[in-house]
């Protein structure tokens, strides 16, 4: 008697241990089957799909503080690049992309908020997509993660906190800052230093003025303008008024525009066990697509 | 017998009386007799004259009802023309104007009613046939503010079963032609319409030239090529002072609820209703609502698949509507919503709603009363109640052109 079986050679899996795999995010090596890099978090599933594209994806980050909206912004942009029919057409790459669109929408057709994006980068979402404009021929392909406000701000005061951060703004290709129209309306100055510093420490990471942050796209998000009128007929002259240390900053940039949008038309405080939640009353996307269509349009260039 | 032959009646009758007096007076020798006999004459019959001006003298025969009944009655064919004058021209004149401006509901309240001829009365019961339709009376199940979304282990329990009057409802939103005639009219300045709470308000309500008006409209105009969508930039108080301009009101919640949902009441106690007005299940091709490819409001009398039951066009989608009610109020939940202002109802979701669950029957949301926002507009609504029966007013066509059903102080009624 003779039992045919079959024996496993695994050790090919060495030669490929011995190679390291850079991550697209920090450049620093990591084992082939790593799922996260193990110096920034960043996910490794970044290096393998621009690996397999033939154009290499430009980066494009949403800055703002905690609260600002970006989850929200992004959640929905995705969610309605997704859909066919319009200008843009967003195509998600491999199924972490779409986390963040399912979170946000999820909880948006519930009435809910997503949750808080929390501190640590090995829980953030990040989505690499492939974006087609019927003006451009030829497709580009974007990575945009979902950045928590409270890392973004603690990496700003203390650089190097989160690498993650800094490698990925230092590669980046152009920003979207948002700001809270509506703190900014009620008088909170916070909203205003936030985005100066934001804008300060991205001119401190690349001056170059052929190619530093100077020159590249920056556009400047007034989220939740539904609750702000004025927002919406004029986002420059808005922050002229509202934000004058950042439209002084601002003017560091050789290309940078302002916009507003919305998501939510009305919120109310719902009464919880745990306390108080901020609830959408209905949701009713406005100037959300302009904003990241001019950030292409601007990549393209 | 018509007014004018009471009036010479009485004032022939005065003119007797006082004749007889002085006869009296003349035979006696009483010479203050006569002279106060010849005054009371002449007084009598200016009086008479004046009473009969001023269209306070009923017709004996509209001393009361002849059945009892409250409502107005039809009365017999009567020579109009014998009456015909400046004050009837008047009269003809308002009536037209009134109905171009839409104001039908007006003419039909049972004490300007009676002042009509029968043709003007049959006129503006087909405008309100033409521009309402009927919400049965009924009862209507109201679900929490999410809509029947929400599922929770209280679900049930926070549903609520509400009985409704039965009501006229707007077939479609004010459009901005409609509301147009409310600011040439000078709405925005009869404070009588508005509630005196909100008068500082009032002047703050101006388009983007600074005229009174809805927000997005200049120089008191709308833009052009939209007279035909609905008027958008209109505050709570806004909509319900036009309301009370036209005759009517906002609808309350249930109202538009029922219109909507048009429940049926089955053996059971829970009626059984629709999600939307066509159905239960969305048909984006029936309603205006988020999509690439439009944006912005349409014409109200498109998308007629998506029309209610009771024939009322754009419950869903298009523009969001004001109701009368407060946002949150019908929702038994513990969970109360708190909001930095008190909040009206709004319902049906408008041309930007973008999930399908926000743009149910059910589904409530809520704005600042003072705000004026690009998607929420409104439509009206008209109890049965207000308005002479419509039976009535049917048998007023058959009366002979130039009838007239009673007689009252139409203009009087109208600016009050």
């Amino acid at each position: 008697m003779s039992a045919k079986g079959v024996l496993q050679l695994d050790s090919f899996r060495l030669a490929q241990y011995s190679v390291q795999v850079p991550c697209f995010i920090c450049g620093n090596g990591n084992s082939f089957d790593s799922e996260l890099c193990r110096h920034c978090q960043a996910p490794m599933a970044l290096a393998h799909q621009a690996n397999i594209q033939k154009v290499p994806p430009q980066l494009v980050a949403a800055l703002g503080s905690a609260g600002a909206g970006k989850t929200v912004y992004l959640g929905m942009l995705t969610d309605m690049l997704s859909q066919s029919g319009g200008e843009l057409q967003l195509l998600a790459r491999g199924a972490f992309s779409v986390s963040l669109q399912q979170m946000t929408i999820s909880a948006l057709a519930d009435c809910e908020f997503p949750d808080k994006t929390p501190n640590e980068p090995d829980r953030w979402n990040w989505i690499h997509c492939q974006v087609r404009s019927e003006k451009k021929r030829h497709p580009i392909e974007l990575i945009i993660p979902d950045l928590s406000g409270e890392a973004i701000l603690e990496e700003i005061d203390h650089p190097h906190t989160y690498p993650v951060i800094r490698a990925f703004l230092s590669k980046c290709s152009g920003v979207m800052i948002l700001v809270d129209a509506i703190r900014l309306k009620e008088g909170e100055k916070d909203q205003n230093f936030f985005a100066m510093k934001m804008i300060s420490y991205l001119c401190e990471l690349d001056d170059d003025p052929k190619r530093g942050w100077p020159t590249r796209p920056v556009g400047v998000v007034y989220t939740k303008a539904d609750q702000c009128e004025p927002c919406f007929n004029d986002a420059a002259e808005f922050a002229r008024k509202h934000s004058p240390g950042l439209w002084q900053h601002s003017q560091r940039f050789s290309r940078c525009r302002y916009f507003a949008a919305g998501v939510a038309g009305a919120c109310a405080m719902q009464m919880e066990l745990g306390g108080r939640r901020l609830v959408p009353l209905r949701v009713e996307p406005r100037g959300v697509i302009e904003p990241f269509q001019w950030l292409v349009g601007e990549l393209e260039k | 017998m018509g007014k004018k032959t009471h009036a010479v009646f009485r004032f022939g009758s005065a003119i007797l009386v006082a004749v007889a007096t002085m006869i009296a007076g003349f035979v006696s020798g009483n010479w203050s007799m006569v002279a106060l006999a010849v005054t009371a004459a002449v007084l009598l019959g200016i009086l008479a004259q004046l009473r009969y001006s001023l269209g306070t003298i009923p017709p004996p025969h509209e001393a009361a009802p002849r059945d009892g009944s409250t409502l107005p009655r039809v009365e017999a064919a009567r020579p109009a023309k014998a009456n015909s004058g400046n004050r009837d021209g008047n009269q003809e004149d308002l009536v037209r104007r009134m109905l171009d401006q839409g104001r039908y509901a007006l003419l039909l309240r049972p004490q300007i009613a009676t002042g009509l001829r029968g043709d003007q009365l049959q006129t503006a019961t087909s405008a309100l046939d033409i521009a309402m339709g009927i919400v049965p009376a009924g009862d209507v199940l109201l679900q929490p503010w999410r809509g029947d979304h929400t599922e929770d282990e209280t679900h049930g329990r926070r549903e609520r079963i509400v009985h409704v009057e039965a009501v006229y409802l707007d077939r479609f939103p004010v459009t901005n032609a409609q509301f147009q005639h409310f600011v040439d009219d000078g709405g925005y300045a009869q404070m009588s319409l508005w509630e005196p709470n909100i008068w500082p308000a009032v002047l703050d309500f101006v388009d983007r030239a600074g005229h009174p008006g809805p927000g997005f409209w200049a120089d008191g105009q709308f833009a052009e090529g939209m007279a035909d969508h609905p008027v958008v930039g209109v505050s709570w108080y806004e909509c319900a002072a036009y309301a009370r301009w036209a005759g009517k009101r906002l609808p309350s919640d249930p109202e538009w609820v029922k219109a909507g949902c048009w429940p049926v009441l089955t053996q059971g106690t829970r009626p059984i209703q629709r999600r939307f007005p066509w159905g239960d299940t969305m048909d984006r091709e029936l309603a205006r609502l988020w999509s690439h490819t439009a944006r912005g409001t349409i014409d109200v009398r498109s998308l007629s698949g998506g029309v209610s039951v009771g024939g009322v066009y754009h419950l869903i989608g298009n523009v969001w509507e004001w109701t009368t009610s407060s946002f949150g109020v019908w929702d038994a939940t513990a969970r109360r919503l708190e909001t930095l202002t008190p909040m009206k109802s709004i319902r049906g979701g408008a041309f930007d709603t973008y999930f399908d669950t926000q743009a149910t029957c059910q589904f409530q949301s809520g704005e600042n009363p003072v705000n004026r926002k690009h998607n929420i507009g409104f439509r009206c609504a008209l109890a049965l109640c207000d308005v002479i029966a419509t039976e009535l007013a049917d048998n007023a066509s058959l009366e002979p052109e130039g009838a007239v059903i009673g007689h009252s102080g139409l203009a009087e009624e109208v600016v009050s």
